[in-house]
């Protein structure tokens, strides 16, 4: 019935019992009211952790060297929140990028300028995943499937375009890989302009909220009025663009295509950091907050596990836990929360 | 019928169980006794805790404070588990069977016969489950799937179930909900073994009349509170409208405007497959013709044909006169046409997103709107609210949280504000409480006195004999007859129909 959680909402009247009662509970349960509030404590350990093992952890270099590798996630991250809120799914964006990537070497290697190899791969990536959207919107192929067989026939593309070797670039690009404006990576920019147009349209946007409709229940939105397949069309659309981009930022930190660099690994570290965040992988919940501490997370433990120098054997062990143990507070979080 | 059994002490003795929720009290110091071989009606608007008592004797919640005895035995730290060990279980509303599993295996579930090595023994299987059924006097082939069953064979498969478990205190969930006269005959006729069987039976209903026909006890709380436990002899429908609601709800027809002389919906030879055949029907302005027919017969496929969701193989419908091309959401909705689903769950509502912006969910769109700003949003959508009378516990929870009756005003709400020409109105009042029905029936005749031309598809005879102005028949798919609704009554209607919840 209604009764189950009706206090619970943030916006409850105040002198409201609950929010009486909110001071006498011990912290951690006081944590799960505070959105992400679990996720940032796994966050705060582990950066202490470290911290506390490794002095080089909080040197400055290190530190930009995190925010420019993580950066690079962000952007498909981004994406892919604003994609599995409205109930799609994309694998194929991280093999995307390694095409964008391998084409943007060979074409600068060729000659071409960079502005032009900009606009070409941003297009080449757009229509890659406009051509997703067309296979699941008109196929009604599950988009898990449709884009995992994408994904993997663009990491054999990206293979192929490079045909075995490494191609390198020179220092073209090489100013937005690697100069910084006041302490900031430009790459650590990109990212932060992505995640704040993505979550203000999330949120202050009617396709944003469109995304959450078709994602709750994909009839009513259409039944409302909602153009349904255009905003699918659109959104595969704009993962593709993000997923170029990811591309050309990964070339220009880079400085050279090597085979595979980018492709499904990836991306199934960009979908932790989105469902490690908190957005449904059922679609109709998602926050670029949560996305953003869920691409931190893993950056900083991917970091971690380098500066104490443990056996790589143990690093995608150590990953998987935490990405377990991230998951599981996120679920219990979940259940706590209004509407569960 | 058997009388109550009064010698022997009660199975299930409740007293002053209360319960709440971050402070909002459910239940209130409720008493209640269930007898063996009583069928024993809960009644209450929605809200008023039935749901909560019921969870609380399944061992889904755990009271805040009282006591519950089976067979004189205290227990306390109830859960489902043990309350099914002692017999005590429910058959919900929403149905829980694993639909890609025969009947026989669904009976047996958790309990399946096995031979050596523990391979199942399908023979033992088919055999127990088939003498469940028959002991009950269900007559369904074991060997069908659960989905393929309708809805009241799957409530009479998950009885049959709970009975082979030994479930002797069993809590039945609107039962009869959304089914035909036939079908919901069915299932009352099953109850009524189940309590000559032995089995003390809690029903919760919200007709009236079938629990007027079928109860031999009925209890009535509100607020969270007792109201009334007596028998079912000593109390008449008036009285149990008005311990339901608290006051007399009136729910008359009231004088309209006349209809204008203007078309406003015309549907023209609709067909679709065999459901529905050569439908035609016109609708003036401010008129409110129903569609009545059995449960699941052509009325049920309009909504899909009108809205557009699909595409009907012949026939037109003009919307104010103009042509609407059919099988397409967006032009119907650029018509002016609204179509309201009876199905709120899974076609009406975003059961995640919030009160507000289902509310402004289609308006919106409407309006074409590109940004959305939730103080901008609440402002928008509190004269809604107001109108319709959605009543949220606190501020704007996701929808999904709200009892069934709220949900349906803002489902109406949602549509009925969008500037109308024609309305289709499928079920308006279903699973809604007696107050929340009289609320919404006038919302109806409101929007008809406006000037806007409302079809109304239903399977209850009262509700048509309350809104409508003429009444179109159907049956087998096709249009059966049509009458003006001064020039039939009720009973007459029901006959041609075979429709609404008769006792």
């Amino acid at each position: 019935m209604s009764l189950k959680t009706p206090s619970a909402a943030p916006d409850v009247a105040s002198g409201g019992p609950s929010e009486r009662r909110a001071p006498s509970r011990s912290t951690a349960r006081g944590l799960l009211h505070v959105p992400h509030g679990g996720l940032v404590v796994v966050l705060i350990l582990v950066c202490v952790f470290t911290a506390l093992q490794a002095d080089a952890f909080t040197s400055s270099q290190n530190l930009l060297n995190v925010l420019r590798q993580v950066s690079v996630n962000a952007v498909i991250a981004a994406g892919l929140t604003l994609l599995m809120t409205a109930g799609g799914m994309d694998f194929s964006m991280g093999s995307n990028a390694a095409v964008t990537l391998c084409v943007g070497a060979q074409l600068i290697d060729g000659g071409w300028s960079t502005p032009a190899v900009v606009v070409v791969c941003l297009a080449l990536a757009t229509l890659i995943g406009l051509v997703n959207g067309l296979v699941v919107t008109y196929t009604r192929v599950a988009p898990f499937v449709a884009t995992l067989a994408s994904a993997m026939l663009l990491d054999g593309v990206a293979l192929l375009v490079l045909d075995g070797m490494s191609v390198t670039i020179g220092d073209k690009m090489s100013s937005l890989g690697n100069d910084e404006v006041v302490g900031v990576p430009y790459l650590t920019v990109v990212a932060v302009l992505v995640l704040a147009l993505t979550g203000v349209t999330m949120r202050f946007t009617t396709f944003g909220r469109d995304a959450f409709a078709m994602g709750g229940n994909e009839h009513v939105a259409r039944l409302s009025g909602i153009n349904v397949n255009a905003r699918k069309l659109a959104l595969y659309a704009l993962a593709g663009v993000l997923a170029g981009l990811a591309g050309l930022m990964l070339l220009s930190r880079l400085g050279a295509a090597a085979p595979n660099t980018a492709g499904l690994q990836t991306q199934l570290t960009a979908v932790a950091a989105v469902v490690i965040g908190g957005t449904s992988l059922a679609g109709g919940h998602g926050t670029v907050v949560g996305t953003v501490f869920g691409v931190v997370l893993l950056g900083v433990v991917a970091n971690a596990l380098n500066l104490l120098q443990v056996n790589s054997n143990y690093q995608l062990v150590v990953t998987g836990g935490v990405l377990l143990v991230a998951a599981i507070i996120n679920e219990v979080q979940r259940k706590s929360s209004p509407g569960h | 019928m058997t009388s109550p059994a009064t010698t022997t002490g009660p199975v299930v003795r409740v007293r002053g169980v209360t319960k709440s929720f971050g402070g909002a009290a459910a239940l209130k110091g409720v008493d209640l006794d269930l007898y063996p071989g009583e069928i024993h009606a809960l009644m209450g608007m929605n809200g008023a805790g039935k749901s909560t008592l019921v969870q609380v004797l399944c061992g889904v919640h755990q009271p805040d404070g009282g006591t519950i005895e089976v067979d004189g035995h205290r227990h306390t730290g109830l859960n489902v588990r043990r309350a099914r060990g002692l017999g005590v279980s429910s058959v919900p509303q929403r149905r829980e069977l694993a639909m890609g599993l025969t009947v026989a295996e669904n009976i047996m579930l958790g309990d399946l016969p096995t031979r050596r090595f523990g391979a199942v023994d399908w023979k033992a299987v088919r055999a127990r489950a088939g003498a469940a059924l028959s002991g009950l006097g269900i007559d369904i082939d074991v060997q069908r799937v659960a989905g393929s069953l309708t809805v009241a064979e799957q409530t009479m498969v998950e009885v049959a179930r709970e009975v082979r478990r030994g479930g002797r205190v069993l809590i039945l969930d609107e039962p009869t909900a959304c089914l035909s006269a036939r079908d919901a005959g069915q299932v009352r006729a099953l109850v009524r073994r189940l309590r000559d069987e032995g089995v003390a039976v809690v029903y919760i209903s919200h007709y009236i009349d079938e629990v007027m026909s079928v109860a031999d006890r009925v209890t009535v709380l509100r607020d969270g509170g007792l109201v009334r436990s007596a028998p079912a002899a000593e109390t008449d429908p008036a009285a149990l409208v008005r311990d339901m609601v608290g006051r007399d709800v009136v729910s008359r027809r009231p004088e309209r405007p006349a209809p204008r002389d203007e078309p406003g919906l015309a549907v023209r030879g609709l067909s679709h497959g065999h459901a529905v055949r050569d439908f035609t029907v016109e609708v003036r302005k401010g008129e409110i013709v129903a569609v009545l027919g059995p449960a699941g017969d052509a009325q049920s496929r309009l909504f899909d044909l009108l809205s557009g969701r699909v595409r009907p193989d012949a026939g037109e419908v003009l919307v104010d006169g103009r042509p609407v091309p059919p099988g397409r959401v967006g032009a119907a909705l650029a018509g002016g046409l609204r179509c309201v689903t009876g199905d709120r769950r899974s076609l009406g509502l975003v059961q995640s997103m919030t009160v507000d912006e289902n509310l402004m969910l289609a308006g919106d769109r409407f309006a074409r709107r590109r940004l959305h700003r939730s103080a901008d949003l609440a402002r928008r959508a509190a004269p809604v609210r107001d109108a319709y009378g959605v009543v949220a516990l606190s501020g704007n929870p996701p929808v999904g949280s709200l009892s069934g009756g709220n949900q349906q005003k803002v489902l109406l709400g949602k549509w009925l504000e969008t500037e109308p020409v024609a309305c289709f109105l499928e079920d308006p009042t279903n699973g809604v409480d007696v107050a929340a029905m009289a609320d919404i029936h006038t919302l109806v005749d409101d929007l008809a006195a406006r000037g806007v031309a409302v079809l109304l598809a239903s399977s209850s005879a009262e509700e048509v004999m309350r809104l409508a102005d003429r009444v179109v028949v159907v049956s087998a798919g096709r249009t059966v007859g049509e009458h003006d609704i001064t020039a039939i009554t009720r009973d007459e209607l029901v006959a041609t129909a075979l429709g609404g919840q008769p006792q």
